[in-house]
């Protein structure tokens, strides 16, 4: 296990660096200068300078990512342009916000995907099968920030029931938070949901028709049992995998939703700052975003060794 | 025999069908429209829909359903052209990493394991942050973050033919490596590769309405359909009609290639089902 663990490690790293040297290119995909650019045409010589000299524009292609990497693997994602604070500092500050938001939906919708994947492989090929599967091909297809723009229209100015925008901590209130999230966290959460159901659907299918299932059956254990203990702790494996991959779906998604709703997090830092020509600040969300992603898609990876213990170690 | 087992599948019929609807719609926009899309009316702003127009008006005074419709066009042109752009690339990528192995399949693998590692809509804000919101910017930033599902695909099932009888014999006639792989290897992942692409249609319509939503996709006053939920927002409390339409119109588009593709998968792979 620990060589597996300290293998998944370096592969890592590579993988890290080239997500690093994509996200540091992307300056280069500005058109013309990208100090003209970020500070604007009334901007002065002396800002031009100033704003080449902070972004490291003056030094060789070579330095300037020896520079930045150097910074990064000391936690300085660098500093913002119009505010001259420092990228991570307020990454830190409203990262919290979004990982709530996204940690929200991934419950919400395994609350509801997992059972519902369950009963549709159980009810298969009858009409509640086939309902379900509607069900998820239009969970698939709804744009979730329309949706969050319906359920607005509908929960907040229609029926009153909850705050059409703004933002209190879970951590500070967390009744009173979990009215300003749940809206959000739902309607980000509709496309995952859909996507883990038919997974859910599909690999308890493919266990329910082994054998140790159909003798688990033979012993007289109850259906219910039968699906829960039995097949879902083995089917629960592909659908890990899915749920790691689907993360950057919601961590992507979130980037929108917090726009539609108003929240505090990093999406709505990184939109901000993209309107407002803010490049390292742009580079510093992307990047931290990516890394969370593979992070999480890591400790995914581990865990699917527990629920499948057959995959390889050595 | 695709045909005969689509006639099967009642699903992937009326996904077929929703498919034809879009694409007749896009080529007959003129027709349908009732009004130009672009056409601002001071005299008529914010006016719920009407026989005059369907959908209402927005707060320029412009025809929504005319919009609408003529957003057609520019969801379906983003969604087939980055599709074809990732698929091109990919296929291209896909079979050289497959086909000669080594440092080269090292290197093409980790790049596509790199832009993997971005969520795929996160990376496309990234781009168009960068590049800048412009229609053809769109396309690329789309078909750049599909190429590694294509590259996969293809470098897969190039590793599995590679070593088969087959190929050994065309290359002890003499066959050049672009022939092996284009004559005798790529017509074995189609079928893998048709149903990628039909899924990715469908979500290239989603992310392209997402970016114009946020402002960074294709830039108004083109009538994308992202670009009118976007305008509409700061007034859809009065106005619901501005925001309904454009939204089931993303869904239906949606909902169409889904469908379809669903139904593709279970008759070209049923190993997938």
């Amino acid at each position: 296990m620990i060589r597996y663990l300290l293998r998944r490690l370096g592969y890592l790293i590579p993988t890290l660096a080239l997500v690093a040297l994509m996200v540091f290119f992307l300056t280069h995909l500005i058109p013309g200068d990208p100090a003209v650019v970020m500070m604007g045409p009334d901007a002065t010589q002396e800002d031009l300078d100033s704003a080449r000299q902070t972004l490291g524009l003056d030094q060789p292609l070579w330095r300037q990512f020896g520079l930045w990497m150097g910074s990064l693997l000391q936690g300085d994602f660098g500093v913002s342009i119009h505010t001259h604070r420092p990228v991570f500092q307020s990454i830190k500050e409203r990262f919290p916000v979004t990982i709530t938001l996204t940690t929200l939906s991934l419950l919400l919708s395994l609350l509801f995907s997992l059972p519902a994947g369950v009963l549709a492989a159980a009810y298969h090929n009858t009409k509640k099968d086939y309902l379900f599967m509607l069900g998820t091909i239009l969970g698939v297809s709804v744009p979730g920030f329309w949706l969050g723009l319906m359920a607005l229209l509908v929960f907040s100015v229609h029926l009153g029931l909850i705050p059409s925008t703004g933002f209190v901590p879970l951590w500070i209130d967390f009744w009173e938070g979990l009215r300003f999230m749940i809206l959000p966290s739902l309607t980000l959460g509709v496309y995952m949901a859909a996507v883990v159901a038919r997974m859910t659907r599909s690999s308890m299918l493919e266990v329910l028709r082994l054998e140790y299932v159909t003798h688990a059956r033979a012993k007289g254990l109850g259906e219910w049992k039968v699906m829960t203990k039995h097949a879902l702790k083995n089917a629960f494996a592909p659908t890990l995998t899915t749920i790691g991959l689907q993360y950057g779906m919601l961590l992507g998604g979130a980037v929108v939703t917090e726009t539609v709703f108003s929240l505090p997090g990093l999406g709505k830092y990184l939109v901000t700052s993209i309107y407002m020509r803010d490049y390292p600040v742009v580079q510093g969300c992307i990047l931290f975003i990516a890394l969370v992603y593979v992070l999480i898609n890591m400790v995914v990876d581990l865990l699917y060794s527990y629920f499948d213990p057959r995959i390889e170690h050595a | 025999m695709v045909l005969r087992k689509l006639r099967k599948n009642r699903l992937g019929q009326i996904g077929l069908a929703v498919i034809a609807l879009n694409v007749l719609v896009a080529l007959l926009a003129p027709v349908i429209a009732t009004h130009d899309p672009l056409r601002i009316d001071v005299a008529n702003p914010a006016a719920p829909p009407s026989a005059k127009s369907f959908f209402g008006t927005d707060e320029y005074g412009r025809d929504i359903f005319s919009r609408v419709i003529y957003g057609t066009r520019i969801s379906l042109f983003v969604s087939l052209f980055s599709v074809l752009f990732a698929t091109a690339v990919g296929v291209v990528l896909g079979a050289v990493a497959g086909y000669y192995g080594g440092w080269v399949d090292n290197l093409i693998m980790r790049v596509m394991d790199a832009v993997m590692s971005f969520p795929a809509i996160l990376l496309a804000i990234a781009i168009m942050a960068f590049m800048g919101a412009r229609l053809m910017n769109v396309v690329i930033a789309l078909g750049c973050v599909y190429v590694p599902r294509f590259a996969r695909i293809v470098r897969g099932s190039v590793l599995s033919v590679k070593q088969k009888e087959f190929v050994e014999a065309s290359l002890a006639l003499g066959n050049g490596d672009a022939t092996i792989i284009f004559r005798h290897i790529l017509p074995n992942c189609l079928a893998p590769l048709i149903v990628q692409a039909t899924a990715n249609l469908a979500y290239a319509i989603l992310a392209e309405s997402a970016l114009s939503f946020l402002g960074l996709g294709t830039p108004p006053p083109a009538p994308s359909w992202g670009n009118i939920l976007s305008e509409a927002r700061d007034f859809m409390l009065d106005n619901v009609w501005m925001t309904v339409f454009p939204g089931l119109a993303i869904t239906l588009a949606v909902l169409g290639f889904n469908l379809f593709g669903d139904a593709l998968r279970d008759i070209l792979d049923p190993r997938l089902n």
